[in-house]
């Protein structure tokens, strides 16, 4: 069966309990907005040794995407326990051994973060199982879709859409605060679920890689998601106001958001490694594709934490992925297992080949 | 939940990329993934999406097409009952297990 909230959280309490010298339980700052305390864990074998890379894992984002948080404590778990007992792992006909295990874990940070958003998720799971925002009251009148901001919106990234866009890019966001789906809230980093994971980046500040599980399309999306790629003129980018209302159009010339040659080959390149990994379980393609090609957007944590280092240099550079698992926001919990396992042999596969990609 | 207002899930389908997006950017629609290309000869793109049964018979149009695919509301209501009550973890020393095989090798050793 699903996790409830109560048991995500209580996974993860007695995962830092039987694996003491392989954890740390991570108290998240803030509560969310109904006062549910958040818990992430770090993963590193070796504790005592000196400061490390790291990846970054959130999950429960969005309410009704319910496997999320699953996904993530079930590969913390497997990571812990193949560790603990010299073992490898395997996931169908993927194959990791333990010495690839061993090196995961002795060479990086892991930090998984399975449940962003738990008033959301115990919304979706015992009232309105479509819904997908966090559960904040305060925009609005307070009821029915006036509740709520998408807090994959709520990050400070072209958050002033109607500036940045063009009227005719479809950027799924909204300032309505009625809007059930995708209302960004007043003002970035508004709600207190979206702060947890600005504090963690703050927190792990060699975090080189960030992940954020969602559903549904089968896809593992890289940068950018305000418009397509270039690589040729850096001028042409997020914080160049002259290009404010060309933003977003699919196929135009007019805008195309920038990204070093390197940089992008980087991210498509791991991207790619996950799917093949994840193929390699039971079959299941995966697309390994810029955000864009999904839908434009505007705010989004994948698209925020790449840009960090671009708006204050002093911040290191943080390769910025979002999961789209499965092909249904719920599904039967049988086929869920069977994504987990999917998906989990894609993220042992991106820890594994993920430090390679270090250039600078 | 009694009173809640039936969602539908379903494929809509747009005669080319340009219809699809002047749909997408006119109604706001809840969507799950982004457009495909439709199985097939013709420029066809479609994309799934959740929308009351109103919302539904409002998209047809002459070069919109609409194919139910399911109840979501309903769905939502069987799922739920597939989720957790009480903690299964409340004991500190039952552990979580992931669903990877855990296997023995010798690439640890030496």
């Amino acid at each position: 069966m699903y996790l409830n909230i109560t048991e995500v959280d209580s996974a993860l309490v007695n995962l830092s309990g039987a694996y003491p010298s392989l954890c740390e339980l991570i108290d998240l700052p803030e509560t969310s907005v109904e006062g549910v305390a958040c818990h992430a864990l770090r993963l590193r074998a070796d504790p005592d040794g000196g400061p490390r890379d790291c990846a970054v894992f959130i999950g429960g984002v969005h309410a009704r995407e319910w496997g999320s948080c699953e996904i993530l404590v079930f590969f913390a778990a497997d990571l812990l326990e193949a560790y603990s007992t010299g073992s490898g792992l395997v996931y169908g006909g993927k194959t990791f051994t333990a010495a690839q295990v061993a090196a995961l874990l002795e060479g990086l940070d892991i930090v998984v973060f399975p449940l962003v958003n738990p008033d959301g998720r115990q919304y979706s799971q015992t009232v309105k199982a479509m819904w997908r925002k966090n559960r904040n009251p305060e925009y609005s009148t307070g009821v029915g879709d006036c509740v709520g901001v998408d807090i994959n919106r709520n990050y400070d990234f072209l958050f002033d859409f109607a500036t940045a866009f063009s009227p005719l890019s479809d950027v799924r966001v909204s300032a309505d605060p009625c809007d059930p789906q995708v209302y960004q809230g007043p003002r970035p980093f508004s709600e207190p679920e979206t702060r947890n994971v600005r504090w963690l980046l703050d927190e792990y500040p060699r975090t080189r890689w960030f992940v954020d599980v969602h559903s549904f399309s089968e896809d593992m999306l890289h940068v950018w998601g305000d418009d397509e790629n270039q690589s040729d003129d850096p001028d042409m980018n997020f914080q160049n106001s002259a290009f404010d209302g060309t933003r977003g159009v699919d196929g135009d010339t007019a805008y195309r958001e920038f990204v070093p040659k390197d940089d992008l080959d980087s991210a498509s390149g791991l991207a790619r490694h996950f799917t093949e990994a994840l193929e390699a379980v039971r079959g299941k393609q995966y697309t390994a594709k810029p955000a864009f090609d999904l839908y434009p957007t505007a705010g989004t944590s994948d698209d925020y934490a790449f840009s960090r280092h671009i708006v204050d240099p002093d911040k290191g550079k943080i390769h910025a992925y979002t999961i789209e698992w499965g092909t249904e926001f719920q599904p039967p919990w049988a086929e869920m297992k069977l994504i987990a396992k999917d998906v989990c042999a894609g993220l042992v596969q991106f820890c594994a080949d993920a430090p390679s990609t270090v250039t600078d | 939940m009694a009173g809640e207002e039936k969602i539908l899930h379903v494929r809509v389908t747009a005669a080319d990329t340009r219809a699809l997006r002047n749909l997408l950017r006119d109604e706001r629609l809840d969507v799950g993934g982004g457009p495909a290309p439709t199985p097939g000869p013709g420029d066809e793109r479609s994309i799934e999406a959740f929308v009351t049964e109103e919302k539904a018979l409002g998209l047809e149009r002459e070069d919109v097409a609409v194919h139910v695919l399911g109840d979501a509301t309903a769905i939502g209501r069987a799922r739920q009952e597939e989720v957790g009550t009480g903690d299964r973890f409340a004991d500190p020393g039952i552990v979580p297990h992931g669903l990877g095989q855990k296997v023995k090798d010798q690439s640890r050793e030496g």
